[in-house]
């Protein structure tokens, strides 16, 4: 069970400094395939670990230490791997998903001058994302954690020659960061009361403040990794890196990580209940923002951004009301269906000369039927059409917030509003793309890859991906059939308030289900071939396509006051002190350095002289001194 | 304990560090300076020495040892330089191998 975990944590890393060492010496290819074994041997040990976790009683699932990483004094934190259910399942999707994706971009990156670069990076995420996962303790975690952006960073910023990608690459560097310092001030908080690190100090009994501040330390990170307000705005710039980079990083993994950080530390959130229904609230406001802001984005890869924003905003929600297998649940069928819509994405851009504007992108599906039905497959999982996988996982988290009280009824319209936002959103992008004549831009820049739409190492994935993404959510279909949340169970089992009742589960699901049927209709009324006019509301408009005015704010109170302090002491301290200061001591010592130099006659004899003069000198002082 | 006393030992030492020193601050030839260098050391060896036996103390004859052994290293390195600048045909006056003033 252990070797399994240790083997999936280790290969891709060996892949990586494999790459690394080989540099130019190996070919791009093999750099590839390099990358692509080392996470699919990493998918090999996960599936071993799930099945020696399944075969042991209970499965609750045991710690592997390697050795004591760090000790002072009384308090210690060991180099620890953690198989539990909960882990086994982010592993089987991170390295699957993850090995799929890999695999893409080996035609995607095809030709790229650093190919090998882009290799050793991806691997490198895929055991930085693996180690978040398998952490067996929180330091372990929040390496993991660091080293998730510290990758998510240099993926997003590869083409750096892109001053655009170079941007959004710090942006995210620095709001993950901010999540990052939150969580370890949280540590620091653990630590301070109860001496350790380990997962199971989070059942320790912490008086109310420790338990909130702790749980909103961890709120912080969760909420910056996974781009929700009002650490969100990175997320849509990540889209400056390679699409898949986007699909794994920005889809299917990285972003994520803050719902099974809630979920894996869902003891002390649960003491904080408080701030546990704040993270579930920060998702339905999240979920809602997100999807208004889709409707008017034109970056094909963009709107598939904005819709990850607000589909981790259900996650949160599911979460955060206490139905963690519910949101893990979500998490697993958006990781297909999401990493599929990028993959089929990056297909379009990839065949069309790199154009991502889907105004210029009318009627592709007509050269790229494979594409289009690959999308139909992942845009109907993600509005929750039956039987695609949205439907089983997205209902339940709607369905789970009725029962906790009068903000439970907020979350639920808000879950609802998302629904009608999800359909609306996701078919503007299809009417708008796929059906129809091709456009004179697509007829033009149109490039089949011998005579098919793409190399078959992309094609492959995508396929597989379109069948997980049809079938994936037929795993669990609550109240019936949970082998999900019995799998959990051990680990994070749901609270008894997020158990909805059977008719509110069937309610829930008919009205989800009609209200993005009516999502997909209005977009349909309005998107395919312009039947009815947008309605005018420039107001609206303009607040969406600024993005709720998230970025101008910032930039206000974050960027502009330091932007005015370091101008500021460049003009009243730098140029008056430091400018003067420097050559002023140059031209100190160079005077000093001009008269002693005299000294130095080159003259032997000379220096023989000062010598016995110095030596007579001594001799005198003792002589006088006794 | 025959013989002078260890003053007159000690005087001889003087005077031949004296001369020593003189010859190597008077003359230019870089071989007189050389030779005069070691009348310096062996005058020190000679101090030593004397001392040594005065005191009864081994460790003053070792200390002239050691000194020797430098010695020899010194007229190694010395006489080497003699015979480089010999050899790329330049003065042996110390006082015009001044290359290095400031």
């Amino acid at each position: 069970m252990t070797g399994g975990s240790w083997l999936c944590l280790l290969a891709p890393l060996v892949g990586t400094i494999l790459i690394l060492l080989g540099g130019s010496w190996i070919p791009r290819i093999v750099a590839a395939w390099v990358a692509t074994t080392s996470v699919f041997v990493a998918f090999g040990g996960a599936v071993w670990a799930f099945f020696s976790l399944r075969n042991q009683t209970g499965h609750h699932g045991e710690i592997t230490t390697a050795w004591t990483w760090l000790q002072s004094g009384s308090f210690k934190v060991g180099l620890e791997l953690l198989v539990d259910p909960l882990s086994t399942m982010m592993m089987l999707i991170v390295s699957g998903v993850g090995g799929l994706i890999v695999l893409y971009s080996i035609g995607y990156m095809d030709g790229d001058e650093e190919e090998r670069r882009y290799f050793a990076y991806i691997a490198f995420f895929v055991f930085s994302m693996l180690l978040l996962v398998q952490g067996g303790n929180l330091l372990m975690l929040l390496v993991g954690w660091g080293l998730v952006g510290l990758s998510s960073y240099l993926l997003i910023g590869f083409w750096h020659d892109r001053p655009s990608a170079v941007q959004a690459a710090k942006k995210a560097f620095v709001m993950n960061a901010f999540g990052d310092a939150t969580m370890a001030l949280a540590f620091f908080i653990l630590i301070a009361h109860t001496n350790s690190l380990s997962f199971g100090v989070l059942n320790a009994h912490l008086s109310s403040t420790q338990a909130n501040l702790v749980a909103l330390g961890l709120l912080g990170g969760a909420v910056a990794k996974s781009a929700q307000i009002p650490l969100q705005t990175w997320l849509p710039d990540a889209m400056e890196g390679p699409t898949p980079v986007s699909a794994l990083i920005h889809a299917a993994t990285m972003v994520t990580a803050g719902v099974y950080l809630i979920a894996r530390t869902h003891a002390i959130f649960e003491q904080a209940r408080t701030i546990e229904l704040i993270a579930a609230g920060t998702g339905a406001l999240t979920l809602l923002v997100a999807g208004l802001i889709a409707l008017v984005q034109t970056d094909i890869k963009r709107v598939i951004a904005y819709s990850t924003m607000s589909q981790i905003g259900y996650m949160f929600l599911g979460a955060g009301v206490g139905g963690y297998a519910n949101g893990m649940f979500h998490l697993m069928t958006h990781a297909f269906f999401k990493a599929l819509l990028f993959m089929t994405a990056g297909l379009a851009i990839h065949a069309i000369a790199n154009e991502q504007d889907i105004r210029k992108l009318r009627g592709l599906g007509r050269v790229m039927p494979f594409t289009k039905w690959c999308f139909l497959a992942g845009a109907l999982a993600l509005v929750g059409v039956p039987p695609f996988a949205g439907f089983f996982s997205k209902d339940p988290i709607i369905a789970s917030t009725l029962n906790i009280g009068w903000y439970g009824y907020v979350f639920y319209a808000c879950g609802i509003a998302g629904a009608f936002l999800t359909g609306l959103y996701t078919f503007r992008l299809w009417f708008l793309v796929f059906p129809g004549e091709p456009s004179p831009f697509v007829r033009e820049h149109y490039h089949d890859h011998h005579g098919r739409e793409a190399a078959w190492t992309m094609l492959v994935p995508v396929g597989i991906l379109a069948v997980l993404a049809t079938v994936g959510g037929w795993i669990q279909f609550p109240p019936h059939w949970e082998p999900i949340t019995h799998w959990l169970a051990p680990v994070a089992p749901s609270l008894a308030d997020a158990v909805p009742s059977s008719t509110q589960e069937t309610v829930t699901s008919i009205v989800t289900v009609l209200v993005g049927l009516a999502g997909i209709a209005v977009a349909w009324a309005v998107y395919s071939e312009r039947r009815i006019a947008i309605p005018a509301a420039p107001f609206w408009r303009r607040l969406f396509e600024n993005k709720f005015y998230f970025d101008w704010l910032y930039d206000r109170i974050f960027y502009a006051p330091s932007a005015w302090l370091a101008t500021a002491l460049r003009r009243e301290f730098e140029e008056p002190v430091v400018l003067q200061t420097g050559p002023e001591l140059g031209d100190t010592t160079l005077a000093t350095g001009s008269l002693v130099r005299r000294l130095q006659t080159g003259l032997l004899r000379t220096y023989v002289l000062l010598l016995a003069a110095g030596a007579a000198g001594v001799v005198l002082a003792f002589l006088i001194a006794k | 304990m025959s013989g002078p006393d260890v003053a007159w030992y000690l005087a001889t030492a003087a005077v031949l560090f004296g001369i020593g020193a003189l010859g190597v601050l008077i003359r230019r030839n870089t071989l007189i300076v050389l030779l005069s260098l070691e009348l310096m050391l062996n005058a020190g060896n000679l101090a030593l020495i004397a001392l040594s036996r005065h005191w009864h103390n081994g460790a003053g004859q070792i200390f002239a040892l050691a000194v020797m052994a430098i010695a020899a290293s010194e007229v190694c390195v010395g006489l080497g330089l003699v015979v480089a600048l010999n050899r790329r045909n330049l003065s042996l006056d110390v006082d015009t191998l001044s290359e290095l003033r400031g």
